[in-house]
């Protein structure tokens, strides 16, 4: 058994240890004993998304978001959309997930048209939300997910994207309406970066078990997450 | 008459009389006095008495600095090693200077430097400054030299973007038209310096690329002109190397003071040859580490700028002894300890290039804390490659791991696959110290890697168990 990851713009989009994503989804398939390719994808590369069975976006720094813009531009987007109404699995991490959206308009009112996959948007603010949160998510039973956000633009989901959970401490999508990430088809995206999977084992194999069920219709076995749980709950014990 | 309140220890003292000058007496006095009381009941003191005194009359340290040159040392990772070597070299050429030692480098550390040494004439003041604080200090003090180490991600939960980081240094460098500035030619991002101001700028660099280079790590992988892919004709760390850019030009160019040939990198220290006006000097320098070799040749550049005598300059980096947790070397019980600051991905990736060099069994400790001085986001571990610490396991007799997220590094290091049984979390300080300070555990070396807070605290305790000497002396 074998699950292919596709990282996108691994050398732009990396930022604050998202590639921690990677590193834990990689390992818990490895020691269930399900191989695990991660196949980097830069900019200017050519993307055939059937090829894969996760898709990994991760965030990046402003600068950048210019450069991946004009690379995703026709067919790159095309095989995105696609993927998505097929069911791939997606991860879209901060900037990975505001570029799975339809625009993004900046604080000055410039707006930039993203992929448009998921019915949402979000919109800059001078102010940048920073810190340790914490939410609740339907897909893990109401359990707690903790994580870390560093984000200035407030994403606003549309009627048929549902939240990844309700936030229960710091801002989520937008420091309003209580919402945190974006769950669309087999699409999950989340504005807590770095160890968002590492530190929440049941998040991460339930993505997991998602992709692996359309693939193989087998269930994931149990592993030993003590030391998962004790630096979730540290988290979970601060507020 | 104009009131003034100041608030002291929670007390709020009212003054009637705030004339300018009454003002600044009063904040002198008051500074200084604080820095005295600081001492006397052992606090190191470096920040608040200047934070109190700008607080009090804002234009002190514009005033107390104005007729000395200062030489700053700004960047992301490597400002308190250089600065070290920098201090080493004017030391040996007898120039009389004040420096903030203990890594105090925002505006409230530099203004107690300069407080403390008020009306005591000194010509020269080396100052390690933060590299989000530089662009305010830069308008209070007058910068004659300008060293910019290199610029790494860094907490960027404190500091934004890497380019926002770059753009307050060049808005700092407005600030002083009449710095010379030293800078890194490797480096992609600095280099654009040379196109953005007037000053003087003297390159440094490395013109071939390190044994262990890894072209998996970039911070800084597009044109910062035309954000086109720049080409490498090699690659020393990072983002640092010979870029080129296929389309608008932009390239690296060749520096002032260019390392020839790397002749001998071992445990203790790293021999290079350099090429400085057509005269071509072999140079040793006094610590371990091939980021160490960026440390060593940019605290030459600025002796360059000084003028001083390359005989000096190559005795100062063949014997400088590195500073307050840069590689700091004590013996704990006859165990050989070395502390290593580590605050981000560049820095700590660089050590552990290091360690899995190292041909001797040592043992390793880490220290997670996550305050604000040490970046409250301690995501910035995923991004360090420890997973290259198996090249070197059988090395590795034990890792011991401490600090307020212990529990996140110990995680880190179990998705890195290192063995279970050579890792223990300790939950103090105190029983982290007893366990590396026991010859009986720790039978060779020692290797301790702390965040910025982390190294306070163990100091502390050491200090306190050992009997070291005060860290602000
Ligand atoms: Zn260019």
């Amino acid at each position: 058994m074998k699950l292919t990851i596709a990282h996108l713009y691994p050398e732009l989009l990396n930022l604050y240890g998202d590639g921690g994503n990677l590193i834990a989804m990689k390992n818990r398939l490895n020691w269930r004993n399900i191989e695990c390719e991660i196949v980097k994808i830069p900019l200017g590369h050519p993307f055939n998304a059937k090829h894969y069975d996760i898709v990994f976006i991760g965030g990046g720094q402003d600068f950048e978001q210019e450069v991946i813009l004009k690379d995703l531009k026709g067919d790159k987007t095309k095989q995105i959309i696609d993927a998505i109404n097929n069911d791939v699995t997606f991860l879209g991490i901060c900037g990975g997930y505001q570029l799975l959206g339809n625009y993004y308009k900046t604080k000055d009112g410039q707006t930039y048209d993203f992929i448009g996959a998921l019915d949402l948007y979000t919109i800059g603010q001078e102010k940048r939300m920073i810190g340790d949160f914490m939410f609740s998510s339907p897909y893990i039973n109401n359990k707690l997910i903790v994580g870390f956000e560093n984000h200035s633009g407030k994403t606003y989901l549309g009627d048929t994207v549902k939240p990844l959970g309700i936030v229960k401490k710091g801002y989520g999508n937008n420091g309003e309406d209580k919402t945190e990430g974006a769950r669309f088809k087999n699409v999950f995206c989340s504005y807590s970066h770095g160890s968002l999977l590492p530190k929440n084992p049941l998040l991460c194999d339930y993505i997991l078990q998602t992709t692996l069920q359309k693939k193989y219709n087998i269930t994931l076995s149990d592993l030993d997450d003590t030391l998962e749980n004790k630096a979730h709950d540290f988290i979970v014990n601060r507020f | 008459m104009k009131k003034l309140y100041i608030t002291f220890y929670k007390k709020t003292i009212l003054c009637y009389n705030s004339s300018m000058y009454f003002r600044k007496s009063l904040s002198l006095i008051i500074a200084k006095t604080l820095i005295k009381f600081l001492r006397t009941i052992g606090r190191g003191g470096t920040s608040l008495p200047g934070k109190l005194a700008l607080k009090i009359y804002p234009n002190i340290l514009k005033e107390l600095s104005s007729d000395i040159s200062s030489i700053v040392v700004t960047g992301t990772n490597g400002k308190t090693t250089t600065s070290k070597i920098i201090s080493t070299i004017l030391e040996q050429s007898n120039m009389s200077f004040i420096s903030n030692k203990s890594g105090a480098n925002l505006i409230s550390g530099i203004a107690t430097v300069f407080i403390e040494s008020h009306k005591k004439n000194y010509k020269y003041a080396l100052l390690e400054i933060d590299e989000a604080a530089f662009k305010t200090v830069s308008k209070h003090i007058d910068v004659r030299y300008l060293l910019v180490t290199n610029l790494f991600r860094d907490q960027l939960d404190r500091f934004g973007e890497i380019t926002h980081t770059l753009a307050n240094i060049v808005e700092g460098i407005s600030n002083c038209p009449l710095a010379t500035i030293c800078i890194n030619a490797d480096c992609s991002l600095l280099s654009s310096i040379g196109k953005q101001v007037n000053n003087k700028i003297i390159f440094y660099g490395i013109n071939q690329p390190f044994p262990s280079t890894d072209y998996s790590l970039s911070d800084a992988p597009y044109c910062f002109f035309c954000k086109t892919k720049y080409d490498y004709s090699y690659r020393t760390f990072g983002h640092l190397g010979g870029f080129s850019c296929p389309n608008c030009g932009y390239k690296r160019i060749t520096p002032d003071i260019a390392v020839t040939t790397l002749k001998v990198m071992n445990e203790k220290y790293s021999k290079v040859d350099l090429i400085v006006d057509n005269n071509k000097i072999s140079i040793k320098i006094n610590l371990p580490g091939e980021y160490n070799i960026y440390n060593g040749i940019s605290a030459f550049s600025i002796g360059y700028a000084l003028n001083i005598d390359y005989k000096i300059l190559i005795s100062s980096l063949a014997t400088f002894k590195s500073g307050f947790g840069r590689m700091e070397n004590m013996s704990l019980n006859g165990v050989d300890t070395n502390i290593i600051l580590v605050k981000n991905p560049a820095g700590l990736n660089s050590v552990i290039n290091y360690l899995s060099s190292l041909s001797k069994p040592f043992v390793l400790t880490l220290i997670l804390n996550d305050q604000f001085a040490d970046g409250t986001d301690v995501s910035w571990i995923w991004d360090v490659l420890f997973e290259n610490l198996i090249s070197n396991i059988n090395m590795i007799s034990h890792i011991y791991i401490s600090g307020i997220r212990k529990y996140d590094m110990a995680l880190r290091l179990k998705y890195a696959n290192l063995p279970e049984e050579k890792i223990t979390i300790c939950k103090t300080t105190k029983q982290l110290i007893n366990i590396i300070s026991d010859p009986l555990l720790v039978s060779n070396t020692s290797y301790i890697l702390p965040t910025y807070t982390a190294m306070f605290d163990l100091r502390k305790s050491l200090k306190k168990q050992f009997k070291l000497k005060e860290f602000w002396k």
